[in-house]
């Protein structure tokens, strides 16, 4: 088995009064497609929010290939190779896909002290990106606020493949989009993982789980409830590990 | 594919919008022209461009808060203070080179303030410029002290009021503000992060984009340009009164909003907001020659705000247009 990429200890985020998690402990591999599964309210999108620097845990720690870091902002995490697409997708839909792409990370060169952007690097960047993700996407001038949902979601992939990104997370990717913009976004994972990303997938969808899925994490109630190789649980496991049905599920909320 | 190209990213390219102002414009001079003898002369043209000088470089400034969600409703008493300093510094005989300075360093450095109150202290813009309206009221009076600085002496005039290559040194001034604003915006991250903030503050933070920065940077970019604007405000009257600047925070968000930036910000047009500022100095201009007092200036800037703002919240434009428009 590979070494973990990231390894999560004992985190806890509270907003006020309210625990969101609790003692989570969780190891995301390199090359593993990893899904996250739980009812609305679970804890499931403040956790990556946790892994992306946008929200500092309360409690707890992460490693990155064995060493503690502390992510300030998003940008900390993504210079630690974290690049999250998070379920209220950042892209601005008032710039252009090739923009969205590198906001943030442009790429840029030096006249008189004045960073100018290097727009016609990045055209062609973001360009064979997209063919290399068979995204359908022909103008990367385009403004995100004109492309459809899936298409989103390839930009928002996109920008974590430009990032370099060691572990890509996607919050609910496929939620909003048709039967076959789901299957692209669902086949691009796998080719995220192909190349040795590792990847975190939060869904609702189970059949779809199981379609990309190495591994299965249920969340209930801000705590992790059970982790399992996809190839070793079924659908009704997996059902009842969601709904609290399951006795492992009962004996853990009972000891809490 | 629906993805469409954008439409015009140069520096001249223009929108609808843009269009609509420049027709508007022309269409006001001819209905003035026939409405009032003393109106079409070359005399009267160059007035209106005079009375433009200030209010298009405050604009630029006002464009750029806008587009990033912002606003600065203190920036004509900005201009106010920053047109003290200079009218002192005349009046004491100083240099007019140290005058030309001081504008945009008071500019700068009140900038600075304005961001501090609102970018490091997260008063919501509106709300803390109010704050600081209040404030730069009570020290134009204090710095006044009830009289008008005025017969101010000449020798910034002369260094302002003269051609270069034919061309009128606030003209050369202005195309260049244009130029760098317009570069600093289509041409820079500055101007992406600027436009990503407008269109959401939060996803801009999730990009991993310097936010406290750009938006510092914005507020002090605008109060140089605004004390540049004081600069061109002395050097014309040789005399600061005190109600300076009192409706040019009103005249400048007329002119962005007429221009077609998005007063909730991501969306501008540094183009719309130069012939906006020309329409309303245009239709000042001409309704004070047709006998409108001056008085009812101010009536018609709100006016068209209003008018602009109930109109485009009326018409029900779909998205794609709206972020085709968001660039020219
Ligand atoms: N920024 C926040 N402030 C306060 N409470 C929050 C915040 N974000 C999430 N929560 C709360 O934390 C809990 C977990 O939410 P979330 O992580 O969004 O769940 P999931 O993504 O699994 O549906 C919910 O009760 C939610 O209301
Ligand atoms: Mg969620």
């Amino acid at each position: 088995m590979t070494a973990p990429f990231l390894v999560a200890r004992n985190i806890a985020k509270r907003f006020g009064a309210l625990t969101a998690l609790a003692d989570v402990d969780l190891e995301i591999r390199p090359g593993e497609v990893l899904a996250l599964l739980g009812d609305n309210g679970a804890g499931k999108s403040t956790f990556i929010k946790v892994l992306a620097g946008a929200h500092p845990p309360s409690d707890g720690e992460l490693l990155i290939e064995g060493k503690a870091v502390a992510f300030a902002s998003p940008k900390d995490a993504a210079a630690s190779g974290i690049a999250t697409i998070f379920q209220e997708l950042a892209l601005s839909e008032n710039l252009s896909i090739a923009e969205n792409v590198f906001l943030g990370r442009e790429l840029k060169r030096s006249i008189f002290g004045i960073p100018f952007l290097k727009r016609a690097e990045m055209r062609q960047r973001v360009d064979s990106l997209l063919q290399e993700l068979d995204a359908h996407i022909s103008d990367p001038e385009a403004p995100v606020g004109s492309l459809s949902g899936g298409q989103r979601q390839a930009v928002a992939i996109c920008r974590a493949l430009n990032l370099n990104a060691r572990l890509v997370i996607m919050d609910e990717p496929t939620a909003a989009l048709a039967v076959a913009e789901t299957r692209k976004v669902l086949a691009l994972t796998r080719r995220l993982a192909g190349r040795g990303c590792a990847v975190v997938l939060i869904s609702h969808n189970i059949s779809e789980v199981f379609e990309v899925a190495d591994r299965i994490v249920v969340f209930r109630r801000g705590r992790k409830v059970a982790e399992r190789l996809a190839a070793e649980t079924n659908h009704e496991e997996v059902v009842s590990l969601i709904t609290g049905a399951h006795p492992d599920v009962r004996a853990l909320e009972k000891t809490n | 594919m629906s993805a469409v190209r954008q439409s015009g990213t140069g520096v001249f390219s223009m929108n609808g919008r843009e269009w609509s102002l420049l027709v508007a414009c022309l269409l006001a001079v001819v209905i003035f022209s026939v409405a009032s003898p003393h109106y079409a002369n070359p005399g009267n043209a160059v007035t209106v461009l005079r009375n433009s000088v200030e209010l298009l470089l405050i604009g630029l400034g006002m464009t750029l808060l806008l587009a990033m969600g912002g606003i600065d409703v203190s920036i004509g008493i900005v201009m106010g203070l920053a047109a003290i300093a200079i009218g002192r510094i005349l009046g004491a005989d100083g240099s007019p080179f140290v005058a030309l300075v001081a504008g945009p360093l008071v500019g700068a450095l009140l900038g600075c303030v304005t961001a501090a109150v609102v970018v490091l202290g997260r008063v919501p813009a509106i709300v803390g410029t109010l704050g600081l309206l209040g404030v730069y009221r009570t020290a134009v009076f204090a710095l006044l002290g009830g009289q008008w600085l005025s017969g101010l002496p000449s020798s910034l005039t002369d260094l302002l009021a003269t051609t270069v290559l034919g061309i009128p040194v606030p003209a050369l001034v202005i195309a260049l503000a244009y130029l760098i604003v317009w570069l600093a915006l289509r041409r820079t991250p500055y101007g992406l992060h600027l436009l990503a903030i407008g269109n959401s503050e939060e996803k801009a933070r999730l990009s991993g984009i310097p936010l406290i920065k750009v938006r510092f940077m914005t507020f002090v970019i605008s109060g140089v340009l605004t004390g540049i604007a004081a600069t061109f405000y002395v050097a014309t009257y040789r005399n600061v009164e005190m109600s300076i600047g009192s409706t040019s925070a009103l005249d400048a968000i007329a002119a962005v909003i007429l221009g077609g930036t998005s007063i909730l910000g991501g969306r501008c047009s540094l183009l719309g907001t130069v012939l906006g500022v020309l329409l309303l100095r245009i239709l000042q201009n001409g309704l004070l020659l047709i006998g409108v007092p001056s008085l009812w200036q101010p009536v018609v800037t709100g006016v068209l705000i209003i008018g602009v703002l109930g109109f485009e919240a009326a018409s029900n434009r779909l998205p794609l247009t709206r972020f085709q428009r968001a660039r020219a």
